[in-house]
């Protein structure tokens, strides 16, 4: 009896086991294999895997949520060489398709504001035909993102870009104006895609703006400090929390270096950009989680050691005030 | 019973469709006020949480207990500096500076972030940090960089600055690094005082130091470098426009940029190590950070500065630097 029972188990967990193999195998690389019930494994697989996701979201999300995430999408162009597609364009388009994912999750994370970095200014030094084949993608996918989207159509995302606008072509700048103008006043989480941008030419272009309101008297110079500075600059919202790099680089590119020289929790992800995975995703939030109480804390210390300095300073430059009126008297 | 097992399963997938299911209409806000059963699943959900965070702390510390076992077994380079000049000793050192100087790739500007005096875990305070730039500069003379920044955020350095100068005239490690048959010279300087070491005579005076190269040049940055140094400069270009002196149009990225170059005319830090746990740049100097590759290493894990000043070497040596291209 109990033998048969054991067989009987053995039976379900070999079926079981089975099954589930073909579901995953054709469902995941049904594009390589021709075997039968290939579309509904496919939807099977999404739809467990998006069912999973949001499972992973909700219990994600009953710890703190960053505000404010940043990507440098990096690795495009080797993951199209990995990959053996015939021009790195293909690569970009690639990234593009994770750019939107990587959305959704943060949308459905509940995360308020997420900077990206799309082209920067020194990428103009590439070849005319990949420089082009950018500009052809940030065109199209830009107006697609804020015509067709879920993420707009349905959750209300803003979209921002930020950066030398000028250095662009006539077409991608209308793009960008439509993009934003359609997206103006919604309500849901803002996305900042910086290109052409650096982060020295935002920090410069920062001074001279607020050169230019001392020059036409909204300002006194006296009145400039970290603040003021900081409001004058272009990436808006809060505090960076998070900022993450992929393609196992372990540099900041010039990307948004202001915010996240501010305690922002650094990641630096060992994929290709298109290879970027909820996983990923989740395992950074985790880790963030883990550290944001430690940040706070340090954040906080820093605060009242920085006011303290700055009493100190201010009661060094009275005495020394006391006594330069004292030698006059 | 086959077929109560499949049901289970089923009932699973359900449940998990159904948690899932819910999760998307918390997302478009649709479902405001939460039954029972909802508050059910959160809780579940907070639990799930709960138990990733441990297992993720106990993954961690089980990664750092690794990595310091590991590392047991490696050299100790804080032991080998400090150590007595027995043969076997100086050997090692000439093997250690040969390997630092056999790198493909060095930095000409090496940056250092040391936790702050209360959070270091070697006991805080000054004598960590005072201890902790002889082992940087005695490590960039051997790899022999030229610039080494030194960073705290609240800028004990520059308060223990005569300490740290008077280690740099007296200390051992330093003196045995040679450069030309002669002693290294080495000029600390935290934007206020500098301070030059090293040589034959201890108390160079400053057309002496013009004549002999350095060897080192340190720099003390504290958070006032940063943040603040950019504020400064913006009052000051405002202040000129004010006046008439300066039009705003003029001010560019690279107007900025010679306007912070500092006094030795050195160029941003190539290297920077993040000697921390905590994988957070502390209000480090933004715009130094342009060109930076940064390298973390915890100071619960790693054996030593010494050994964690290697692993960056080590690592930059290898990296490839593409400026957008």
């Amino acid at each position: 009896m109990l033998q048969l029972q054991l067989q009987s188990w053995y039976a379900y967990a070999g079926l079981t086991a089975l099954i589930l193999a073909y579901i995953v195998g054709n469902g995941v690389y049904g594009q390589q294999l021709s075997l039968p019930l290939k579309k509904q494994c496919a939807a099977a697989c999404t739809y467990v895997q998006g069912k999973m996701r949001l499972v992973a979201v909700r219990v994600l999300r009953q710890g703190p949520i960053p505000q404010h995430v940043g990507f440098i999408m990096d690795g495009n162009r080797r993951f199209a060489k990995k990959s053996h597609m015939e021009t790195p364009s293909r690569g970009h388009l690639a990234g593009f398709t994770k750019l939107t994912k990587v959305l959704e999750w943060c949308n459905d994370l509940g995360i308020k504001h997420v900077s990206v970095f799309a082209f920067a200014i020194n990428n103009f030094n590439r070849s005319t035909e990949e420089v082009g084949a950018l500009m052809g993608i940030a065109r199209d996918k830009l107006r697609d993102l804020a015509e067709n989207s879920e993420l707009v159509n349905k959750y209300g995302v803003r979209i921002r870009v930020v950066g030398l606008r000028d250095l662009l072509p006539a077409d991608v700048r209308e793009s960008i104006e439509y993009a934003e103008g359609r997206t103006r006043g919604n309500l849901g989480m803002t996305l900042n895609v910086c290109c052409p941008y650096s982060a020295t030419d935002e920090i410069s272009t920062a001074i001279q703006r607020l050169v230019e309101d001392v020059e036409n008297g909204l300002l006194s110079a006296a009145d400039i400090n970290e603040t003021a500075l900081e409001k004058r600059l272009q990436i808006p919202g809060p505090d960076l929390d998070i900022l993450v790099r992929t393609s196992g680089q372990i540099r900041f590119s010039n990307f948004m270096l202001w915010q996240s020289a501010k305690m922002a929790y650094i990641q630096f992800v060992d994929a290709y950009w298109p290879e970027f995975s909820f996983y990923h995703m989740a395992r950074i939030l985790v880790s963030w989680q883990l550290a944001s109480r430690d940040i706070e804390r340090r954040k906080l210390a820093g605060a009242v050691h920085d006011s303290l300095a700055s009493s100190e300073q201010l009661r060094n430059s009275e005495s020394s005030s006391d006594t330069c009126c004292g030698d006059r008297t | 019973m086959s077929a109560a097992v499949w049901l289970v399963t089923i009932l699973l997938l359900a449940a998990l469709a159904h948690v899932g299911g819910n999760g998307d209409q918390e997302i478009t806000g649709k479902t405001l006020k939460r039954n029972a059963w909802q508050q059910l699943c959160d809780g579940l959900c907070a639990l799930v949480l709960r138990a990733a965070h441990l297992a993720f702390t106990i993954h961690r510390s089980f990664q750092a207990w690794v990595q310091n076992s590991l590392s047991q077994a490696e050299l100790d380079v804080q032991e080998l500096l400090q150590g007595d000049d027995t043969e076997e000793l100086t050997e090692k050192r000439q093997h250690l500076a040969d390997f630092l100087q056999s790198l493909p790739q060095r930095p000409e500007h090496f940056a250092v972030i040391l936790p702050e005096a209360n959070e270091c875990s070697q006991g805080g305070t000054m004598a960590f940090e005072v201890d902790a730039v002889e082992t940087l500069c005695t490590c960039a003379l051997l790899a022999k960089v030229p610039r080494l920044t030194v960073y705290t955020r609240n800028g004990s350095l520059k308060t223990s600055f005569d300490e740290i100068a008077y280690r740099l005239r007296k200390s051992s490690m330093t003196q045995r690094v040679t450069a030309n048959g002669r002693m290294a010279r080495i000029c600390l300087d935290d934007g206020k005082h500098v301070e030059y070491s090293g040589g034959d005579d201890m108390d160079v005076d400053a057309d002496l130091c013009i004549e002999r190269p350095l060897s080192l040049h340190v720099s003390l940055w504290s958070r006032d470098n940063g943040y603040p140094a950019l504020a400064r400069l913006a009052r000051e270009l405002a202040s000129q426009a004010e006046c008439g002196r300066l039009p705003s149009g003029s001010i560019d990225e690279s107007y900025v940029a010679t306007k912070l170059v500092d006094a030795a005319g050195h160029q941003h830090p190539d290297l920077v190590l993040l000697y921390d746990d905590l994988v957070c740049i502390p209000d480090f100097p933004p715009w130094q950070l342009q060109n930076s590759e940064v390298f973390q290493v915890g100071s619960a894990t790693a054996r030593s500065l010494g050994n964690a000043v290697l692993s960056a070497f080590a690592s930059y040596a290898n990296i490839e630097k593409r400026f957008g291209k």
